[in-house]
């Protein structure tokens, strides 16, 4: 190991090799500490790898961060020189209730007129382009932004790409401390030694309360987790390979609300977030429910995982699944909304975590962001919805 | 030479030791992940101990040394349906 650094990165995962590539490729010296013996083991590694645009109201800080993200995935595998199988997808949304109608054209309006292509569509108009959508569903938008990636190949696309602007990569490595003098950071205690740097991002996701804490931060994070079955490979899908329902418009992203109905799917976070990849596997989930740091499917969540798809889906019921899995996502609990700023105090400490289901499709604009607050002190950007400071009068209960 | 190491998803040996060495990996599940092999219908019942003796020796290490592949249920495939059977909804 290295024993001064301009940059330690704190985590392995998407966001952490994005921040990492981001800054190697700018000229700063790079080390990444990660505690497992490899990259992508926590929410990086079980994200369905959908892009969404049309997910996000159109009012949300979040929508320009997508497109800006989208545009970085757009030349990635060229710039890194690593397939990482992005897919200009577009993105189906599915209501399989009537009442939604009204909101769905509202939606689709406001998206057009923040430039996004997209329409509606009735429910029989859709079973005609995509004959395997089912008859509860009622009406839909289609959508032309939004993609899919590889969420494995993203995470070490990138880390091979900042390896060969120089940066380091420290596996199974235990942090104990973070020194700070005089209100700056100075160094990072590991049990393989101590590393001098002036810069320390905590790109730590779902365990980040134990990083903030070293230097007496707050940072209101806990793990939401995130349910999927992954199916034999079927035949490909016509037109759409990437279908969602539009739960997610009113749910997803508000765990705060969903825990006030009495529907117990809604409770666990599930809607329906369909991908197939081009080998034909589905992956479907998903759920947004808080246990802990339990990573464990549950029967419950997957029935109703199956019981929504079938609504949306019915023919997958008859197939095989090969496979199930569950991440722990970081959910900031404020406001839903990723952090991705430097902190006041101590100076040289940034926070890049908070990205919930989303880390995969910010992770290209968060280390980009992460790299010109480092480097230039401002952003391409504006950051205020992102920023630490944002807790500052908050009363944050830490558990 | 261009041996078969996942029959399921027809991963060769070369694509193996290229993934290992390029991405410096030390986890087969990792590359299960990024090769594929493993992540087929078998998900890894044949491949694991190959992809075990070829990651152990790229990395210089015994194959105790290796991590096994995460266990993913099922442990065969099952028809979906099978996970609305009313039966067995308890967690």
């Amino acid at each position: 190991m290295n024993k001064i650094a301009d940059v330690v990165v704190i985590g392995g995962g998407v966001i952490g090799c994005s921040v990492a590539y981001h800054l190697a490729k700018r000229g700063a010296k790079v080390t990444v500490l990660e505690k497992r013996e490899g990259l992508c083991f926590g929410a990086s590694g079980s994200n369905q790898g959908g892009v969404p645009v049309s997910l996000f109201l159109p009012e949300s800080p979040l929508l320009e961060l997508i497109r800006a993200s989208i545009t970085l995935y757009k030349s990635l595998s060229q710039e890194i020189g690593y397939d990482i199988e992005y897919q200009q997808s577009g993105l189906l949304v599915c209501s399989v209730d009537e009442k939604q109608y009204p909101y769905l054209e509202k939606h689709v309006q406001e998206m057009q007129r923040k430039g996004v292509d997209i329409r509606l569509l009735e429910g029989d108009e859709i079973r005609k382009l995509e004959p395997i959508i089912g008859y509860d569903v009622v009406a839909g938008t289609e959508e032309w932004e939004s993609g899919i990636v590889n969420p494995f190949k993203v995470t070490h696309g990138l880390a091979y790409a900042a390896r060969k602007f120089g940066a380091e990569f420290i596996l199974t490595t235990k942090i104990y401390g973070i020194e700070v003098k005089e209100n700056r950071i100075t160094s990072v205690i590991t049990d393989k030694g101590k590393l001098a740097t002036k810069f320390i991002v905590a790109t730590t996701g779902a365990w980040s309360l134990e990083i903030g804490q070293m230097v007496g931060l707050t940072i209101p994070v806990r793990p939401q987790r995130g349910q999927v079955i992954v199916t034999e490979p079927l035949p490909l899908n016509k037109r759409w390979n990437y279908i969602n329902d539009a739960d997610y418009l009113n749910i997803a992203f508000n765990a705060d609300e969903a825990g006030n109905y009495e529907n117990q799917r809604i409770k666990l976070g599930v809607a329906g977030n369909y991908i197939q990849k081009d080998t034909g596997t589905w992956t479907i989930g998903s759920s947004r429910d808080f246990a802990g740091y339990d990573n464990q499917v549950t029967m419950e969540t997957t029935n109703y995982l199956v019981k929504r798809m079938i609504q949306f889906i019915p023919k997958l019921k008859d197939s095989n699944f090969i496979r199930m899995y569950a991440g722990l996502r970081p959910f900031c609990y404020p406001d839903g909304l990723p952090i991705i700023s430097e902190v006041d105090n101590p100076s040289g400490f940034l926070i890049a975590t908070g990205h919930a289901g989303e880390g995969v499709t910010l992770a290209p604009i968060t280390g980009k962001l992460i790299s010109e607050l480092i480097t230039e002190k401002k952003t391409s950007l504006p950051i205020d919805a992102f920023r630490f400071s944002r807790f500052k009068d908050m009363e944050t209960e830490a558990d | 030479m261009d041996t078969i190491i996942c029959r399921c998803e027809e991963i060769t040996e070369d694509e193996i030791r290229d993934a290992i060495r390029k991405f410096e990996l030390r986890t087969i599940d990792e590359v299960k992940r990024l090769t594929g092999a493993g992540m087929g219908l078998c998900q890894g019942r044949s491949c694991e101990p190959l992809l075990k003796r070829i990651l152990a020796q790229e990395t210089n290490r015994g194959i105790n040394q290796i991590m096994p592949l995460s266990r993913r249920p099922p442990a065969k495939p099952i028809k979906l349906e099978a996970l609305i059977r009313e039966k067995g909804n308890e967690s």
